[in-house]
């Protein structure tokens, strides 16, 4: 008897369904089999499948059981087929009806229950857009596809549920989508603003980059606050809008990063990979395309602490995805394509022993291994980088009381309004170029929306001569005081912007 | 006995200071560059920390630069640090300058500083060592390299020394010479200056600024802009309409960076004003050349 389930494939971001074909046969010598090129966690699941069964306390037929996975020449992966698999064989089993346009993915225990599975999100989407009606997923994995309107999903717990749901003796309610992050939003945020003593300037380069998607690199000694600032970035972003959060929650639902029970990630994702990390882990690859941090920090923080520890060959990996906000991994058999449209912030001490400039230690290293230690970031990938700020000792005993009770000064929450009307200022001038802020203008765009008065231009050429400012650099200059206009509202950029902009050129670290 | 680029001690051009201290005088020169017996009549040999701090920058730039414009040729060892920059400063005002190498005179060392070289050859300059070809340095020949710098010059200028700097070598040289010692006092928190502080009390000469060189080597100053040493970075003027702005904030900033140079932070904070309205101001002042960013701290100009 042939039974045939339907379920699908995630390769990256998309999905494509398979077919799981059942065939239990009378004649022939009793066995398990699965063809359709299986790796070893499907074809493992033939152990799983069978004990979850005989735990369900049903018997396993003594039959040949044959399981084909279509189309065969796709390579499956992953546990997502224990459920197809075995509702395929109960229902030949028991006849039981199984309901028409379902959808089937899940992982089983031995016990017969259903076990999180990576990828509900995207099985949710694709089930739609395929016309199924029903998706049948495990428990915890339910409120993840629940994001997905228009379809049942059906949470199960386990095989004997899902069978007395079948011949409608007890029945599984869909399950209805729940926010899960909103409440818990400000306890993700390790620190508010306010908690950064001193740091005056960088605090306001933070502003800055947060309000028009800057990369910002900041250099400065151990131990100045340079980890926190970073930390405390994500508390002054805007929150994600619902195609955003979706962006990220797919994502993060093929990479598996979504824990049992959640759902939609609707805040702005910090990672902060170490620097020992592969290329691969931070880019994304492997022989199956995973997406890597960049990816995961989509429409996020990508903090590089460390940044001139990261080998030299991953930080150049980083070019083009910061270029495009998109990376494309090829491999001979597969390749994928992962959005990674993420904020870079880069922390880095100014030397070897990280201690030039310092006011208190002295700095050991010569010149020359200074210059190495800096030249280890490229200039293009520097480039790349629109906000360059000192992050200095800070002294607490010379602060007066004002300056160090943290109630006194500004919260994140009120650096996050100014972001987020700035933010609206862009995003309502750039609506017809497909971009959504400063960062991300290109050569035309400046020239199209960051006109210069003569003053202005004057300023920037003095500046140019002055602190030897490359071409690059000063378009950066210009991307960063139309932010800061944004800041204001002004919709000129004037010389106050830009001198304040000139601010945050690069120093030193050009690794010319 | 006949080298190419080599002056014995028995030959007439000799540097007549150099034979002087006798038994310690190397006996042969090696040279490049182009040899004429005029540079070394007013030699000033100017050493200090390699660890140079912005401090030591500013006094190096400020006295150095005046003596070599007046005509001191400025002798020192190619480290990077205060020799280094002393060498530069020499340069930059158009005066001449001896590089005295602890290697085989065919090395460069430190080897990245080479359009330093270039530049000293370029501009009548000399180097010098008693090493012939390709020898590398070690940790004898620098201190021998000491008594060549000493030996040269009338005098010896001291910025910035540590306690157990390189540099009191060439002052116990310069002593055991009978040449001038100057020294340059530095803060007496800074690590770096204190042994150049040991060395006035132990009644070395101290120097605040390049008049009492000049005033030892019977020159006069010449006429400068004020407190600037060289030519103004060359650029658009700037536009008078923002000449003025902000000027109350700035008469305060100039008057606190007076007493000490200060990071933007601490400036803010100080004045009570946003880092960014801060920010602003000190760089339309930078662009005007009111003040400097040295590491990260504002100086006047």
């Amino acid at each position: 008897m042939l039974i045939k389930i339907k379920s699908a494939a995630n390769r990256g971001l998309e999905t494509i369904g398979v077919d799981v074909e059942v065939n239990t046969a009378s004649r022939g010598l009793p066995g398990f089999d699965i063809v359709g090129l299986a790796d070893k966690a499907v074809d493992e699941s033939k152990e799983r499948v069978k004990t979850a069964i005989i735990s369900s306390r049903i018997e396993f037929p003594q039959k040949k059981i044959t399981v084909n996975l279509a189309p065969a020449d796709v390579p499956k992966e992953g546990s997502v087929y224990d459920l197809p698999i075995a509702v395929g064989i109960l229902s030949t089993l028991t006849n039981c009806k199984i309901p028409e346009k379902s959808l089937f993915f899940g992982e089983l225990s031995l016990d017969g229950s259903l076990r999180h599975t990576k990828g509900a999100l995207l099985m949710a989407l694709f089930a739609k857009e395929s016309g199924f009606e029903n998706i049948f997923v495990p428990k915890d994995s339910a409120n993840e596809a629940a994001v997905i309107k228009g379809i049942k999903v059906f949470p199960v717990e386990n095989l004997s549920q899902l069978l007395l749901h079948f011949s409608e003796r007890e029945c599984i309610l869909p399950a209805v989508y729940q926010k899960t992050e909103e409440e818990a939003f400000d306890n993700l945020i390790e620190f508010d603003m306010r908690d950064v003593l001193g740091q005056e300037q960088a605090k306001r380069a933070m502003e800055i980059a947060a309000a028009g998607g800057h990369n910002i690199l900041m250099v400065g000694s151990p131990g100045t606050g340079k980890t926190m600032l970073a930390r405390a970035l994500p508390g002054i972003l805007p929150p994600l809008n619902e195609k955003e959060s979706l962006e990220v929650t797919k994502i993060h639902s093929s990479a598996g990063t979504i824990p049992p029970g959640g759902s939609l990630i609707t805040i702005r994702q910090f990672r902060s990979p170490h620097h020992t990390g592969s290329p691969a882990g931070l880019i994304g690859g492997g022989t199956k395309p995973h997406p890597g941090e960049i990816s995961l920090a989509h429409r996020g923080v990508l903090f590089l602490d460390e940044f001139n520890e990261f080998p030299r060959s991953v930080l150049e990996a980083l070019r083009q995805p910061l270029e495009d906000g998109y990376v494309m991994i090829s491999r001979s058999k597969e390749r994928a394509m992962y959005p990674a449209r993420f904020m870079l912030v880069a922390s880095a001490n100014p030397c070897p022993c990280g201690y030039l400039n310092h006011p208190k230690k002295t700095c050991v290293c010569s010149p020359r291994q200074i210059k190495k230690y800096q030249k280890r970031i490229s200039g293009p990938l520097l480039d790349r980088i629109d906000l360059h700020v000192d992050v200095p000792p800070v002294d607490v005993n010379e602060l007066s009381e004002n300056q160090k009770a943290s109630e006194f000064l500004e919260p994140s929450s009120a650096i996050k309004e100014r972001v987020i009307l700035a933010r609206e200022k862009q995003t309502e001038r750039l609506r017809n170029d497909s971009i959504h802020v400063n960062a991300e203008m290109k050569n035309n765009h400046i020239k199209k929306y960051c006109k210069l008065s003569k003053e202005v231009e004057q300023i920037l050429q003095q500046a140019g001569v002055k602190f030897q400012l490359s071409a690059r650099a000063y378009l950066k200059m210009i991307k960063v005081a139309r932010t800061i206009a944004d800041l204001e509202s002004s919709s000129e950029i004037t010389i106050s912007h830009m001198a304040e902009a000139l601010q945050y050129r690069p120093k030193g670290y050009e690794g010319v | 006995m006949k080298f190419e680029n080599c002056k014995l001690i028995i030959d007439k051009e000799y540097p007549k200071l150099l034979k002087e201290i006798g038994k310690d005088a190397p006996k042969q020169l090696y040279y490049k560059g182009k040899w004429d017996g005029e540079i070394f009549e007013n030699c000033l040999a100017v050493v200090g920390s390699r660890r140079m701090t912005t401090y030591g920058k500013q006094v190096v730039e400020r006295i150095v630069g005046e003596a070599a414009a007046a005509g001191i040729t400025i002798v020192s060892g190619f480290m990077y640090g205060v020799d280094e920059t002393a060498h530069e400063a020499a340069l930059r005002v158009g005066g001449r300058t001896i590089a005295v190498m602890p290697c085989g005179i065919d090395l460069i060392h430190p080897e990245y500083q080479q359009d330093l070289y270039a530049e000293i050859l370029n501009n009548k300059g000399l180097v010098v060592s008693e090493y012939e070809g390709n020898m590398q340095p070690s940790i004898w020949t620098y201190p021998r390299r000491n008594r060549i710098v000493a030996g040269l010059s009338k005098a010896a200028l001291i910025v910035e020394a540590g306690e157990k700097s390189g540099s009191l070598i060439t002052a116990n040289f310069a002593k055991k010479f009978k040449r001038k010692l100057f020294v340059v006092p530095g803060p007496i928190t800074s690590e770096t200056s204190k042994g150049a502080n040991q060395l006035i009390k132990q009644g070395a000469a101290m120097v605040t600024s390049a008049r009492d060189i000049l005033d030892y080597y019977s020159l006069r100053k010449l006429n400068f802009e004020k407190s600037s040493p060289y030519p103004a970075i060359a650029g658009p003027r700037p536009n008078p309409d923002f000449q003025n702005l902000f000027s109350v904030l700035e008469e305060q900033i100039i008057e606190r960076l007076q007493r000490e140079p200060l990071e933007i932070d601490i400036l803010a904070r100080t004045l009570g004003i946003s880092a960014s309205k801060l920010g602003t101001t000190l760089s339309l002042m930078q662009l005007k050349g009111q003040i400097k960013l040295e590491g990260n701290r504002y100086y006047v100009n």
